[in-house]
């Protein structure tokens, strides 16, 4: 803005109109400055005024003059086209272009502030030890670099310098309201920057705090909410008495209804709501919608908590020292309670109140449940759950990020090598206890956990299901984009030209990557070749896009393993039994799927409906309420999946066939 | 092996497994809706009957049996075959 001094004749007008000032020597305005839109205004210290001659939208269909009234300014920086009205205290901000702001108590900047860049929180471990910074352009997989790898001391101090680097360029005296932003019936806003196209309407405190909202994705921040020392990124909605404390909050995230939290993170598309958090580090999608839910000192992600869900994290000991970790997928049931620590596999859902420590982690896809006061666990029987289907096919499709920038990076394969690889251990676990187990033996105990001997061999061969429908559908992706005339020249399209390879893959907070990947990203902060966080952030880009390469990799090595021989020598006839126990297992797991979804059509689920008639009321309004199996839409969507499946599978056992040498 | 054995067997497995008489169990009892099996011990009975008999089924189409007479009929044929 090029800027001038008042003339006298505009500071007379001014006055005339209520304003003051303590030098009005020090408000300087554009050249085109109209003083008629500044009344009964105080200004303190150095003022620089734009041009207010537009009008703006207030409110869908309201539009008022901009200009300021009836406020008091000091040190700002106030653009064109702004409205400012009823502020009773607005220091030390740059207003940007467009933005409103209406009945604030006040709006500050107290000192040099990072505006909760650099806070520490403390995850996962109540009593601290995985303190993690908060920035604004924190992402899933930082935070569990930060908090996960606390032994590697080196790492953590290279990334701790680069958040040192990043919270000093963020550090200001003066703070930024963002263009179009809209702030109104708000109390005290203190050392608070807010990003374009926010909103924030009947907040009651927000300090020290960051809101990184976008215009293609606005923050909303609604009425009673108190946040302090926070980060908020960009598509993210926080209203109706929420509380924060020493809290992040990622992209696309659902806060309300009084929910509370303290030390903990939120990454994508995570939602509370009623209960309260401690300590928690929430990957994405995280989920808990109920009250008296309390989700303490434990990492969650892909997870639903039901009602009541509770766990502990200390035994009057030497204080909250324990964690709990909940693979992806993971839900606890109505009432559920863990005593921490305990590690619950991915997709396992938990039922009952738990009073041992256990791990589960290599069992996933679980049932775990109590019965006579002790903790039971049936392996993989949540493969052929209604909900494991729904969870993982919904959640690509409830991802609300609408920044072109997206934070956390996120993978959303079911059966990827992460989880598949915890299936081949699961296999190997169930293995040794049949050998191990005298059939007299009702009962057998690993890791904290009861299993029943019977299921052992049963539910081993469910995971087999799970393997032979992971190799298959991989693929036959593979064959379908490799349409030679040959054997042979599929095989080398196919082949892995730096070696197939059976590894450990990690859940990095929603990124699923080969551990051998993660370690040399380790070393390469280390070393130092990484020197900021945005080559970091650059770095889980890569690993994000290595997925399907890695995924292949992982899946021709375990082709290679179970059949004994290497790519290089596959023939064409193994790879169609391959294709042909797909088509068998994939129909056949989404049969078993079926027919746990006909239980909720079943007689059992009609108790409560036409409760004033007889058989054929209940009848009449069930199908009134809930349809027919027949015609729901995830069993139709099902049935068609397994038309695909064959249709797919004998098309490539078709083209298989008729392939030359 | 007769029928008559299956069918008593069948009974012994069920009456350990759901934890009542043998003698309780009618041969029309549907598992989930008069014997009470939830999804859990569903897997169990699967599981048992596969111990009790020596035989392996297959997972979904023993999933489907509902009925005690079903279950007999259903272990007789794995045992002619």
């Amino acid at each position: 803005m090029l800027l001038r001094n008042l003339c006298s004749d505009e500071i007379t007008q001014l006055e005339n109109q209520g304003c003051w000032a303590e030098a009005w020597e020090t408000v300087r305005v554009v050249d085109h400055f109209n003083p008629h839109r500044i009344q009964r205004v105080r200004f303190y210290g150095a003022v620089e005024l734009g041009d207010f001659s537009a009008d703006i939208e207030v409110e869908a269909g309201v539009r008022r003059a901009c200009g300021i009234y009836d406020s008091t300014i000091q040190d700002c920086r106030i653009a064109d086209n702004v409205r400012i009205a009823d502020v009773g205290e607005l220091v030390r901000y740059t207003i940007e272009t467009g933005a409103v702001l209406q009945k604030v108590d006040s709006l500050i900047v107290v000192g040099d502030s990072t505006f909760g860049n650099g806070i520490e929180i403390d995850v996962l471990n109540e009593g601290g030890g995985r303190t993690m910074r908060i920035f604004d352009r924190l992402s899933a997989q930082l935070a569990y670099c930060l908090v996960h790898y606390r032994h590697d001391s080196e790492m953590v101090a290279c990334i701790e310098a680069m958040i040192t680097d990043y919270c000093l360029e963020r550090q200001s005296s003066r703070g930024v309201i963002g263009s179009s932003a809209r702030i109104e019936r708000c109390g005290v806003l203190r050392n608070v920057r807010v990003g374009p196209f926010a909103e924030i309407r009947g907040a009651v405190e927000l300090a020290n705090g960051t809101l990184a909202s976008v215009e293609a994705d606005p923050v909303r921040i609604g009425s009673g909410v108190i946040a302090r020392d926070f980060i908020v990124q960009s598509g993210s909605h926080i209203s109706d008495g929420v509380m924060l404390t020493h809290t992040f909050v990622g992209q696309g995230v659902r806060l309300g209804k009084q929910f509370s939290a303290e030390h903990s993170a939120f990454f994508a598309n995570c939602e509370g709501y009623h209960g309260e958090a401690l300590s928690v580090l929430a990957g994405p999608y995280t989920v808990t919608h109920h009250k008296s839910t309390l989700l303490i000192a434990a990492q969650f992600s892909f997870f639903n908590a039901g009602s009541n869900s509770n766990q502990s994290n200390h035994m009057y000991k030497l204080g909250p020292l324990h964690q709990g970790i909940l693979e992806r997928g993971a839900k606890t049931g109505s009432g559920s309670y863990l005593l921490w620590p305990c590690r619950v596999g991915a997709f396992t859902a938990v039922i009952g109140k738990h009073a041992a420590n256990f791990d589960a982690s290599e069992l996933p896809f679980s049932y775990i449940d109590v019965q006579d006061g002790k903790t039971f666990i049936t392996p993989a029987m949540n493969l052929f759950t209604v909900g494991t289907k729904r969870d993982s096919s919904k959640w690509p499709q409830r991802d609300r990020r609408k920044d072109a920038e997206k934070h956390d990076r996120i993978h959303f394969d079911l059966f990827n090598p992460y989880i598949m690889g915890r299936v081949l251990r699961g296999i190997d676990l169930l293995d040794q206890l049949v050998q191990n187990t005298p059939r007299e033996h009702e009962i057998v105990k690993v890791k904290g956990l009861h299993i029943k001997r019977l299921l052992l061999k049963t539910c081993r061969k469910y995971y087999e299901i799970a393997v032979q429908v992971a190799i298959g559908q991989a693929l036959a992706v593979k064959l379908e984009a490799a349409p030679h005339d040959s054997w042979r020249a599929v095989r080398d399209e196919l082949a892995i030209e730096t070696g197939s390879n059976l590894e450990e893959w990690i859940d990095i907070c929603g990124l699923l990557a080969p551990q051998s990947r993660m370690q040399e990203l380790l070393v390469a902060l280390r070393s130092g070749e990484i020197t900021d966080l945005e080559k970091l952030d650059d770095r889980f880009a890569d690993l994000y896009r290595a997925y399907d390469n890695s995924n292949w990799s992982w899946i021709v090595a375990l082709i290679e393993k179970r059949l004994g021989i290497s790519w290089n020598g596959m023939e064409n006839e193994q790879v169609k039994q391959l294709i042909q126990q797909w088509r068998d297992q994939a129909i056949k797991l989404n049969k078993m799927i079926l027919m746990d979804a006909e239980k909720e059509f079943d007689v059992n689920s009609r108790i409560g409906y036409g409760v004033d008639g007889n058989r054929e009321t209940i009848d009449a309004d069930f199908t009134a309420v809930r349809g027919t199996f027949a015609e729901n839409s995830f069993v139709w969507q099902l049935k068609k999946e397994n038309t695909e499946i064959a249709a797919r599978a004998d098309a490539l056992l078709e083209r298989l066939k008729n392939l030359s040498p | 092996m007769e029928t008559t054995e299956v069918h008593t067997r069948v009974k012994a497995v069920i009456a350990r497994v759901l934890k009542m008489e043998a003698g309780q169990i009618k041969d029309d009892a549907n598992f989930i809706f008069d014997l009470g099996a939830d999804s859990m011990q569903s897997l169990e009975l699967v599981a048992a009957f596969e111990e009790e008999f020596g035989i392996e089924m297959d997972e979904d189409k023993a999933l489907e049996v509902q009925t005690v007479s079903d279950a007999v009929d259903f272990i007789a044929g794995y045992l002619m075959d």
